[in-house]
């Protein structure tokens, strides 16, 4: 099966500080990759070019065979879908309105069709956001707005789903509930790309976990596998250790 | 009925009463004055009733539904691209840029240039300076940072304000009292030929505008959430900022600069009505009209034979309503 998406030596400094060196990444359809790394690594960055908002200073990416910069916005936008860390929405929506937006790319109707508001539902019943959807956005906790962003992403039913920290503000059974619902949705052909700083739910939900270090992929783990070689762990701190749980999953401790 | 239909209905039903507001406010407010109107007298062209109706109140009532659409439609306009319920013309500096052109003319003498009204002209350069000095600054960036476009308005509006003292200072007795009083903000009498070539100008904005709802919708989320759903955020961004520019030039060079409408009624119809800007936009449009063609009214009706501008009958009126609405706010809608 070929690449999804194809990422090959990404270049980007924010004035003098370079952020991505040369990154590479490659990933099939059906895949649920962690992105990981310690704070300023450039995960967010890299997310940021792979949706098109920023121009990287060299490289290219290959979006289901061709070059990113070919599609248009709106095509591209029917592709990718990208969850960012926090908006800031000052303007009172409903849950339900916001969820809608992410049938933007979809139509040109001045209201959304009966098919969109089935996305919009079935996106927030997935979310477990649709018995709040009349409520004001600005109203919600921090959890409750995150499953609303995260049904956007969703409705907007494109073939890749960028997830900056998409746990953010979430209890613990609700992280969990959102890498599970993510975990479905690689399931059924899309590919997730989530950037996340819990390890142990990236390792017990994906299927990869990329290190971003130094400015490039530095390690491109199956999850699986993960415990096999723990150099990787070692960019985030000496006191981590790793193991397997007795279901033979690699599990993560501090010291 | 699918759920399309419910929501068009809906929507439909949304905009009867801002609709209502307005025609009635055409159809009403001509007769409202300090003195009575015949019916007989008007429909036999007797004077003066019948031109005091037709050249002097139904002139200053459409300007001032015209104006107040205009007005009301930059405000929820700049609102939504600065994601700032509290953003107005009057934020970004455009209003003061326009008074300054107004002013300078006013302060020079000049009453016409080149068939067309010194203050139509001097208004729409200020105008268009600001937007360029604001817009320019930022030019070769991907982005345009609405916190940077507020901490420049502001600089803006210390630096007009500051010019517009001074050239008050310089500009004679009388002069100084028609800048006084064009600063207030009022609906006078105009030109049919004015109000015609405001129409034109404001409604295909306004459908401009208006067209575009969908997209003010995302944005006025944030840029990363617009443009990852296909919205091209710079195009738009600019097609907003030309479009409110020239909508508040053209209003407050026939008006002055009034303010509040472009704040109290998105506010009004985002909480009453529907923050959806497919919604909001044209009930804003609508309401702005005829609020200010109903303040207008009370001006010319409150101390008669004096009249109380429109601005200042706005400002008493919206001040008291907005300090109420703010305190109506549950902690959690607050900024």
């Amino acid at each position: 099966m070929s690449h999804l998406l194809e990422v090959a030596n990404l270049q980007i400094s924010y004035g003098s500080r370079i952020v991505l060196r040369s990154a590479t990444l490659s990933a099939r359809s059906g895949e649920f990759l962690a992105l990981v790394g310690v704070n300023g690594a450039g995960k967010s960055t890299l997310l940021d070019i792979i949706a098109g908002f920023l121009k990287p200073a060299a490289g290219s990416i290959t979006i289901a065979g061709r070059d990113q910069r070919s599609w248009n916005l709106r095509e591209l936008s029917q592709r990718v879908s990208h969850l960012p860390q926090a908006v800031h929405a000052d303007l009172p929506y409903t849950a339900e309105q916001l969820v809608a937006m992410g049938r933007y790319p979809h139509t040109d109707r001045w209201f959304e069709s009966d098919e969109d508001h089935s996305f919009i539902r079935e996106a927030m019943e997935r979310t477990h956001c649709w018995e709040y959807r009349h409520r004001n956005f600005r109203s919600l906790s921090g959890g409750e707005r995150q499953r609303v962003l995260l049904a956007a992403c969703l409705a907007q039913n494109a073939s890749i789903l960028l997830l900056d920290e998409p746990s953010t503000f979430l209890d613990i059974e609700q992280q969990l509930h959102c890498f599970t619902v993510l975990r479905e949705e690689a399931k059924t052909g899309k590919l997730c790309i989530a950037v996340t700083h819990d390890l142990n739910v990236a390792l017990t939900h994906c299927s990869r976990v990329l290190v971003l270090a130094d400015g490039i992929v530095a390690h491109d783990l199956p999850a699986a596998k993960a415990q096999e070689n723990d150099d990787w762990l070692r960019l985030f701190s000496s006191r981590l250790r790793i193991g397997s749980t007795s279901a033979g999953t690699p599990w993560i401790w501090y010291q | 009925m699918t759920l399309y239909e419910h929501n068009t209905a809906a929507a439909r039903r949304s905009l009867l009463l801002p609709a209502c507001a307005f025609v009635a406010s055409a159809i009403l407010l001509p007769w409202v004055g300090a003195g009575p109107i015949s019916v007989a007298k008007v429909l036999h062209r007797q004077s003066p009733d019948f031109e005091i109706l037709i050249q002097l109140r139904v002139t200053r009532t459409l300007l001032a539904l015209v104006a107040g659409g205009a007005l009301s439609l930059a405000g929820a306009l700049f609102q939504a691209m600065l994601r700032d319920a509290l953003a107005t013309p009057y934020t970004l500096g455009i209003s003061a840029g326009a008074s300054l052109g107004a002013v300078s003319v006013i302060a020079a003498g000049w009453q016409m240039l080149w068939g067309i009204p010194a203050t139509w002209l001097g208004a729409l350069a200020g105008a268009f300076g600001v937007v360029a000095l604001v817009l320019g600054g930022f030019t070769g960036r991907r982005q345009i940072s609405a916190f940077s476009l507020l901490l420049t308005g502001i600089a803006i509006n210390s630096v007009c304000a500051a010019l517009i003292i001074i050239l008050g200072g310089f500009a004679g007795m009388s002069r100084t009292f028609s800048i006084a009083r064009w600063l207030i903000g009022s609906v006078d009498s105009t030109s049919f030929t004015s109000l015609a070539v405001l129409s034109v100008v404001v409604l295909v904005l306004a459908a401009l505008v208006i067209s575009q709802a969908r997209s003010w919708n995302l944005l006025a989320v944030g840029d990363q959430w617009a443009a990852s759903r296909g919205v091209r955020v710079p195009a738009l961004l600019r097609t907003g900022y030309l479009s409110g520019s020239i909508l508040v030039a053209g209003a407050i060079a026939l008006t002055g600069p009034i303010g509040f409408v472009g704040l109290i009624v998105p506010h009004l119809v985002r909480s009453r009505i529907s923050p959806d800007h497919r919604v909001l936009l044209p009930s804003v449009f609508l309401f702005g009209g005829a609020l200010l063609a109903v303040c207008d009214a009370l001006g010319r009706i409150v101390l008669p034979p004096a009249e109380i501008p429109a601005g200042a009958v706005l400002a008493l009126i919206g001040g008291p309503y907005l300090v109420w609405a703010i305190r109506q706010r549950r902690p959690s809608e607050e900024m």
